[in-house]
């Protein structure tokens, strides 16, 4: 597809309109993304759309409803009914409380968040090796709430497409799950410890275990190692 | 580290490990994978599932050599999402009870990126809606937020479709503008490679 006729016939708009049939459609998906200036373009244009149906949504809610109505015509929709539902005595409550947590997010939550997240941060670690098995592992200390990295070493084996590891915290519990790649056997310089970046959390210390499964490229998979390691709190 | 057009360069980095140039690529094609997914599956644990399934793939390959044409890495890595959408499309069905066994845990990570700039991207929005007149707001209301029909949408505001096209381009274009001059040329939404 010719960059120029694409932008002549803004078919970023008429992508995210669906104005494309499935051959045009597929034609402009293999050439944005090889092309950075059409790549750059759709990925506005989808946060741009994205983001404006909350913000549409928001704004109609200051609309007087009977002048609107009237100068443009439109098929009620579900905001009709959230209309006829807020009434004083049942939206007041709610909204004195809505406004208590958007104050807090705003005053408090956002700002430090914001403030972690400009500085650069010296994080725990601990090194973990699914190959092998035993009772203990390597021990982490955090503190509340706050997260840690784990260098997960995986034996390359060229059986597996791909990794599953799953997290269980000391109840059994599974926390989360990750597709981790798989290096080639036969490939000596290729990685075989991933960096995963546990993100803070309101954990309970105690063993955690790393649980490893191989992922054949039929889809058969099978458990290759587990690993544990002790979390400590710091109070 | 300034990242440059896709190239061999680019494909060592990623087949060395370097840190960031992994970075650099989940970013970019995350966004245009769930773009490209986002009117064809329904869940987003589905466009989740393919979107990681295409990752696994396409590491599995660049370890492998199979990157032949690091200049059309991106088009590479469509073709393996096609297939990897193809296979979903099939087995999805067949599948179904066996998934529902094997309950796959999403890492429910919070993304402290994702929230903050999630926040900064709205008020930009609002910014450039505001730029709107009224009539123009509830047409992109009518047709983004309340799914009408968009023929039947121009047709009550007496447009035509190459106005909202228009009207589309021209939003899209004044937020990137205001986002770029407030963040700078580096944002992750526009990052090219």
């Amino acid at each position: 597809m010719d960059h120029d006729l694409v932008v002549r016939q803004k078919m970023t708009e008429r992508y995210l309109l669906d104005e494309l049939g499935p051959e045009a459609r597929d034609e402009f998906e293999g050439h944005f993304f090889d092309c950075p200036d059409c790549a750059s373009d759709v990925r506005g244009c989808a946060i741009f759309v994205e983001h404006s149906k909350f913000a549409l949504a928001k704004k109609s809610e200051s609309i007087p409803g009977g002048v609107a109505a009237a100068a443009i015509p439109s098929k009620p929709g579900w905001l009709a009914g959230l209309r006829s539902a807020l009434r004083p005595a049942f939206a007041v409550p709610v909204l004195a409380g809505l406004l208590a947590v958007i104050g807090y997010q705003n005053l408090v939550t956002y700002p430090q968040m914001q403030h972690a997240l400009s500085r650069p941060q010296l994080l725990p670690w601990a090194s973990v090796n699914v190959g092998t098995y035993g009772s203990e592992g390597p021990v982490v200390t955090t503190r509340r709430g706050e997260g840690f990295l784990l260098f997960v070493r995986i034996p390359p084996d060229g059986s597996y497409s791909r990794y599953a590891a799953e997290l269980y915290d000391p109840a059994g519990k599974a926390e989360w799950s990750l597709t981790i790649p798989a290096a080639s056997a036969q490939d000596t310089s290729a990685q075989d410890q991933w960096p995963v970046r546990v993100p803070g959390a309101n954990r309970a210390a105690g063993s955690y275990t790393l649980a490893v499964r191989g992922i054949t490229a039929s889809g058969e998979s099978k458990e290759v190692g587990r690993a544990i390691f002790e979390l400590q709190i710091q109070q | 580290m300034q990242f440059h057009s896709f190239d061999e360069a680019y494909v060592d980095r990623l087949r060395a490990g370097d840190f960031r140039t992994h970075e650099h690529f989940g970013e970019y094609f995350s966004t245009l994978i769930q773009v490209k997914l986002r009117s064809r599956l329904q869940s987003r644990e589905a466009i989740e599932d393919v979107r990681q399934e295409t990752f696994a793939r396409f590491y599995a390959a660049l370890h492998e050599g199979k990157i032949l044409h690091p200049e059309r890495l991106g088009s590479f890595v469509n073709s393996i999402c096609n297939n990897v959408l193809l296979e979903h499309y099939r087995t999805s069905a067949r599948h179904s009870s066996i998934e529902d066994e094997e309950k796959d845990v999403r890492a429910c990570a919070i993304d402290l990126l994702g929230l903050l700039s999630a926040r900064e991207t709205e008020k930009k929005v609002l910014e450039v809606l505001d730029q709107l007149s009224e009539r123009d707001r509830r047409l992109l209301r009518e047709v983004f937020l309340e799914e009408r029909d968009k023929d039947e949408v121009c047709r009550d505001f007496g447009v035509d479709r190459e106005y909202l096209r228009v009207l589309l381009h021209r939003a899209k274009q004044s937020f990137k503008s205001v986002y770029l001059k407030r963040t700078g040329n580096d944002s992750a939404e526009f990052k090219t490679a």
